[in-house]
């Protein structure tokens, strides 16, 4: 047969299509099953490290572990503070009801510190043996979205951990956010003062004065990221704010603390 | 065996895909900031170009010429998918990492370029160490530059600090330009500059 008549050419194609097909389905299957698990993976490694065990599994400590034996999933319906049943926990994915008519907000716009437009009624948090709760946190970064935790203490006012598990912020600048040595002035801020407001803000690189009165609430930006500071102070004013945690917060203070 | 040695090494520095054919730029600029990204697309693309090299060579006598370029690429599509998938099973943060640019090897020219111009002409052997050798070529760029960028950017090699950065409390300043993607544009220049220099008949 000749390689170019039309009936070799047809062949050659359809066998071709056959085997590839059929490779490309072994390797997605072999795919699909892991990529869930890693997925999982990632955010447990999150929410243990903002909930400050990131000691443990730099010690060698099992992620899986560490989560099940101290973390629970509770699903807080974000207007009224309350836990809520409304969903399955279990398979609720907050970064998809956002995109979901029924199960998501607009944000009125003056109220948009995050730059995020919509968020979901309910979020997903975590509740650490220890009573600390680790909430998930998301707004426009410099570049693109940004995705971290942030965990609170009973006492619903005190900062126990804080780190982002998705942006896209300049390397070796805003990037720095994930320095480990940045992320160390989180533990002990206070979200709100003593008369309840909120007080919690990133200032600009070198205008954090420790003997200040309000030093307590102030995070030092990082040098050469003004913007990236100013878009993570956007995020915390937006989630500690009215229409996001502070109701559960001070739910959970009256309640625990 | 002479041909086989040609095949192998020609590509490293004499007739390098990156810094002699100017191939692959796009990749070599994304993947360079960090040794362990350069090094895991390193080994992705010796392993598409050399098995690509070989299951083309090993049908080329039935290839019909009229659609050549397309049998060519659903092997090329299907060998970077396969690799796409096993990184994102089993190395799910290098995937993440290299995000769209592993799918992208598929448009790397190096791949196609090779499969039409060495494959379609010679055995099994000789084309599969062709793709290994040009794999190589382009790695060797692609390591000089993540070398480069990784210490001088961000003062750690493969994720190790050498220099200690002021931003950990060290003494060095990193250079933010190495971190960005133009730099690998500098860095390749001066490897062409360099090679050229060192080898006077690769100078057009």
């Amino acid at each position: 047969m000749s390689n170019d008549s039309i009936l070799k050419t047809f062949l050659v194609a359809f066998l071709l299509c056959v085997v590839c097909s059929i490779l490309v389905c072994l390797a997605a299957i072999v795919r699909i099953d892991k990529e869930a698990y890693n997925k999982q993976l990632e955010i447990r490694k999150t929410v243990l490290a903002a909930g400050g065990y990131q000691q443990q599994i730099d010690d060698g400590g099992s992620v899986d572990e560490l989560f099940t034996s101290n973390m629970e999933l509770k699903l807080v319906d974000l207007a009224t503070g309350d836990y809520t049943t409304a969903v399955d926990a279990a398979t609720y994915d907050q970064k998809e009801a956002v995109d979901n008519p029924e199960l998501s907000e607009q944000i009125p716009a003056d109220l948009d510190l995050a730059g995020i437009g919509t968020r979901a009624k309910y979020a997903a948090i975590y509740l650490d043996k220890s009573g600390t709760v680790i909430l998930p946190i998301r707004g426009a970064g410099m570049w693109g979205p940004m995705y971290g935790y942030i965990s609170v203490d009973a006492d619903g006012t005190t900062v126990k951990g804080f780190t982002f598990y998705q942006h896209a912020e300049t390397p070796g600048l805003g990037a720095e956010v994930d320095n480990p040595n940045w992320k160390k002035q989180w533990p002990d801020k206070q979200i709100y003062n003593s008369s309840g407001k909120l007080a919690l803000k990133v200032v600009k690189k070198g205008k954090y004065n420790s003997s200040a009165a309000d030093a307590v609430n102030t995070i030092d930006g990082i040098a050469g990221s003004t913007v990236t500071g100013n878009k993570v102070h956007g995020i915390i004013r937006y989630w500690f704010g009215e229409h996001g945690f502070a109701p559960y917060l001070a739910k959970l203070k009256a309640e625990r603390g | 065996m002479a041909k086989a040695k040609d095949a192998l090494l020609d590509p490293l520095f004499n007739n390098n895909p990156i810094a002699l054919q100017i191939l692959g730029i796009c990749s070599a600029l994304a993947v360079t900031n960090k040794l362990s990204t350069a090094l895991t697309m390193t080994v992705a693309v010796v392993l598409v170009t050399a098995c690509s090299n070989a299951a083309i060579s090993a049908i080329r006598n039935h290839i019909p010429n009229s659609i050549r370029i397309i049998v060519q690429m659903t092997i090329i599509a299907t060998l970077v998918i396969i690799i796409d998938q096993m990184l994102k099973a089993y190395l799910y943060e290098m995937s993440k990492a290299l995000s769209v640019y592993v799918g992208l090897i598929i448009t790397n020219c190096i791949v196609m370029g090779r499969a039409e111009a060495y494959a379609m002409k010679n055995p099994v052997g000789l084309s599969f160490l062709d793709g290994v050798g040009n794999g190589l070529g382009y790695g060797i760029v692609l390591l000089t530059v993540g070398f480069v960028r990784e210490l001088f950017g961000s003062g750690k090699l493969f994720g190790v600090t050498i220099l200690n950065t002021v931003n950990d409390g060290g003494w060095y300043v990193t250079n933010g330009l190495m971190l960005l993607a133009p730099s690998a544009f500098f860095l390749i220049g001066f490897i062409i500059w360099g090679l050229r220099t060192w080898k006077p008949e690769l100078q057009e």
